[in-house]
């Protein structure tokens, strides 16, 4: 019986005597004149006779924003003071960074060659074409337009005008695009040696040309249709590869385009007011379907950016890729499910081909990434061939190691495979480790120096060696890019001015770089390719056993001594050892088909 | 009648993080056709047993071993016995449900997995699911999943961390007939449940764990 049941008073109830302990009386539930009447509730206010105010959504901001300065527990000053270490960090690793973007600016800029000139005046084109592209896809990916879940639930429910409520995101959507246009046009400008006038031609030209894809892409968020954007997207995509493809041609010397600064700045000037107008006309169309967008598609960017801003607290860039790879997934939904082929690890191999071959998508950054030695050849960047290029592979490369993301980041996975995470890493990196060694051949010929001298390796064996260590390197990059496990909070932390910290926390930033720069360290020096051959072998060895654990690493010893003792025993005994790709039961042991394992003894 | 194989053997198992002591001198043999429900209120270390039975975690003392074999995450031959449904398991975003099953059929070196695969799938009531991607089913259709990936491989050894979590009634009514074919095959099961009916449709040898705190 419940406790709603027990009542002190009742029908039924006793009163208890004087020096006696009171006991509960149960009075049965079923008994209804046991219940007491209940009590009528009475509404004061009847919502709906109130008077109702027409809202001012400013206000309602307002407010909000003041409970939230209410509830903050340090000013600006405070944090900014808390973090002053990490804050010296940026500012030297900046001053590096513009260190060496002068440094290689300075070197593109010597270079006198046609082949110079000519991928000045279209590397440009290929970054402009690139952040069109990014901003046309995180637009559509996002929104542009977003509102919290919380906002979607408070605010998005209420009968005001949602226009007013957005219209701020609106105009943050795009001057984000704008900044972050802006931002990657100047890199490449100044990287490619460009003079002044050009540099703050293709600065303003991206910026706006992304500002004004981003408003347009709002525009069409209003409207619910995806169509306009999507081709644009692909046209975009194509005018990127041409652009690219023009930088080979020229590089190797294939054809002259003849194109000059001036000409460049005329064109950047035409892309850029051609980006301004779009801006002001379909963001002035985009905020008068302000209205019209549905709350499902507001919040479902939302929830997005918060939950890559968890990630992002942890500085954990691959679980921010696995949340936008597992967004993309749901929109897909669905597929055409084919069976696979093999069994063992080639059906984990053969499945990840079955993978690219349906996901094209990771093709093209690819196929791109062919380009960069042929543009870093045409700029006579020399040496730095290898990091840029191993850099830029890796990026590429990364969403071909989904199964080894999969089957790294948690072990459940893993554990229902009947293999080692030696053999389940070495399968999932057949893919990739073929397409590095194709993309290494590919761009041989720009190692080699095809159409001017070769910018790394003394001869042009050493040359193609470079070529393919720096697809080992990208691989290798991408590879532990993609296996690192995240920072591990259990552990004990260590602390900073910042407060606690994981140790694996800073290490998060140059997961994959680091491989990278190891890799490359005899290039810079001029040091034989064998060299970073070998440290690749090693690198390689140690990622695929997932990194040294002692106690695995005991354990696996005394099992293969097991294993090998046993393998000793069956061939005295007259039964083969097991070989590679065989089941991997030892040879002195047989079993029955109810499991039961039989020790075969020596001369039986 | 000749006495059943020990499938698993867990002697002395202890397991603690840091000062608190999670499970202390834990014992248990299961032999084949056995079904082994581990019961107790939350935080008594149930799937704490359980992870350190497939080698997810390892015992603070104490050992684990399956077919004789000592445990560990990095035993090929443990996860060729063992299948696990705890609750670490993950899916590949861009691999249908039909996908996940074959290709770990295929792994486990069923060659002809077809038919097995689609028997599974109608079992588990996700045919019409069959092309989606786990990210667009419901945790209840993920669960039966998880469950099925247990059912297209080879076994001997059966560790479940509360299956019957996020089914529905008749889920749990399939779950519990399922388990007890298995078991009647020969399969030994270890599993941890809250669910009454579950544990008495497999009619299960109940470990009730108590939960020694530190």
């Amino acid at each position: 019986m419940s406790r709603l049941s027990r009542k002190k008073s009742g029908p039924k109830a006793t009163a208890p005597k004087a020096g006696q302990a009171s006991e509960p009386v149960v009075v049965l539930a079923e008994q209804p004149e046991a219940l007491p009447e209940p009590a009528r509730l009475v509404v004061q206010q009847d919502v709906n006779s109130l008077h109702q105010h027409q809202v001012d959504e400013r206000q309602l901001q307002l407010l909000i924003k003041d409970w939230r300065r209410g509830r903050a527990t340090r000013s600006v000053g405070q944090m900014l003071s808390d973090a002053y270490v990490a804050l010296f960090s940026v500012a030297v690793i900046a001053a590096m960074m513009i260190s060496s973007l002068i440094r290689a600016q300075s070197l593109a800029a010597d270079c006198s060659a046609d082949s110079c000139g000519a991928a000045r005046g279209l590397l440009p084109w290929a970054a402009l074409a690139g952040v069109l592209g990014l901003a046309l896809g995180a637009a559509r990916m996002f929104g542009p337009v977003l509102a919290s879940a919380a906002e979607g639930f408070w605010l998005m429910e209420a009968p005001l005008r949602r226009s007013k409520l957005l219209a701020a995101r609106l105009l943050a959507a795009i001057l984000l695009a704008l900044v972050g246009g802006a931002a990657v046009g100047a890199l490449t400008s100044t990287l490619t040696g460009s003079s002044g006038d050009a540099v703050i031609a293709w600065t303003v030209a991206t910026g706006l040309g992304a500002a004004g894809l981003t408003a347009m892409a709002a525009a069409e968020q209003g409207a619910e249709r995806t169509w306009i954007v999507k081709t644009i997207q692909a046209i975009v995509s194509l005018v990127g590869l041409t652009a690219l493809l023009l930088v080979v041609a020229t590089a190797s010397g294939w054809i002259d385009l003849g194109l000059t600064d001036n000409l460049a700045v005329e064109l950047a000037a035409i892309v850029a007011a051609a980006g301004l107008l779009l801006a002001v006309g379909a963001g002035i169309i985009a905020r008068t379907r302000l209205d019209r967008i549905r709350r499902s598609r507001l919040t479902s960017g939302g929830s997005l950016i918060s939950g890559m801003q968890g990630a992002m607290f942890a500085m954990d860039f691959g679980l921010m890729r696995d949340i936008l790879v597992e967004r993309e997934a749901v929109d897909r939904g669905h597929v055409r499910p084919t069976r696979g082929r093999g069994t063992g690890l080639t059906a984990l191999v053969l499945r990840d081909v079955q993978r690219i071959i349906r996901f094209p998508k990771p093709w093209v950054l690819l196929a791109a990434s062919v380009v960069v030695p042929y543009s870093v050849q045409a700029l006579g960047l020399g040496r730095l061939v290898v990091p840029i290029a191993a850099i830029v592979l890796m990026a590429a490369l990364i969403p071909f190691f989904t199964s080894l993301r999969i089957l790294s980041r948690t072990k459940g996975l893993a554990r229902a495979f009947p293999f080692t995470t030696a053999q389940i890493r070495t399968a999932t990196c057949v893919v990739p480790g073929v397409l590095a060694l194709v993309w290494g051949i590919a761009v041989t010929p720009a190692f080699v120096g095809v159409g001017g001298t070769s910018m790394v390796g003394k001869t042009p064996v050493d040359a193609a060696m470079w070529a393919l260590v720096t697809g080992f390197a990208g691989m290798l990059a991408a590879m532990r890019w993609q296996s690192a496990k995240s920072a591990n909070y259990q552990a004990p932390m260590v602390a900073t001015s910042m407060g606690a910290m994981p140790p694996g926390l800073m290490f998060n930033l140059v997961r994959g770089f680091d491989m990278v720069a190891l890799m490359s360290v005899p290039a810079v020096f001029g040091w034989t390719p064998w060299i970073s051959v070998v440290l690749g072998i090693i690198i390689f060895s140690f990622l695929r056993v997932g990194g040294i654990d002692p106690e695995e690493m005991r354990e696996l010893q005394e099992q293969q001594k097991k294993q090998l003792n046993e393998s000793r025993l069956g061939q005295a005994a007259g039964n083969p050892a097991p070989g590679k790709g065989a089941s991997s039961k030892p040879a002195g042991k047989a079993t029955t088909p109810a499991g039961q394992k039989i020790r075969i003894k020596r001369g039986e | 009648m000749a006495a059943r194989t020990v499938v698993l053997k867990v002697t002395n198992l202890s397991k603690s993080y840091g000062p608190s002591v999670i499970v202390e001198n834990f014992s248990l043999e299961v032999r084949e056709g056995e079904a082994v429900a581990l019961t107790g209120r939350n935080g008594a270390g149930k799937s704490t047993v359980l992870r350190c039975l497939v080698g997810a975690d390892r015992p603070t003392e104490g050992t684990v071993e399956v077919l004789g074999e000592k445990v560990s995450e990095s035993n090929v031959d443990i996860r060729r016995n063992v299948a696990t449904v705890i609750d670490d398991l993950d899916f590949f975003p861009d691999l249908s449900v039909v996908e996940h099953l074959d290709l770990l059929a295929r792994a486990h070196g069923l060659d002809d997995a077809d038919a097995l695969v689609d028997e599974v799938l109608e079992e588990v009531q996700l045919v019409p699911q069959s092309g989606q991607l786990p990210g667009t089913l419901s945790s209840g259709q993920r669960r039966r999943l998880a469950l099925a990936t247990a059912m297209v491989r080879p076994r001997k050894l059966l560790v479940l961390d509360e299956p019957e979590q996020r089914l529905d009634v008749e889920g749990i009514r399939w779950l519990g007939e399922r388990l007890r074919a298995e078991k009647e095959r020969g399969l030994a099961i270890v599993l941890a449940s809250h669910e009454p009916s579950l544990v008495e449709a497999l009619g299960c040898r109940i470990v009730q764990l108590g939960g020694a705190r530190g």
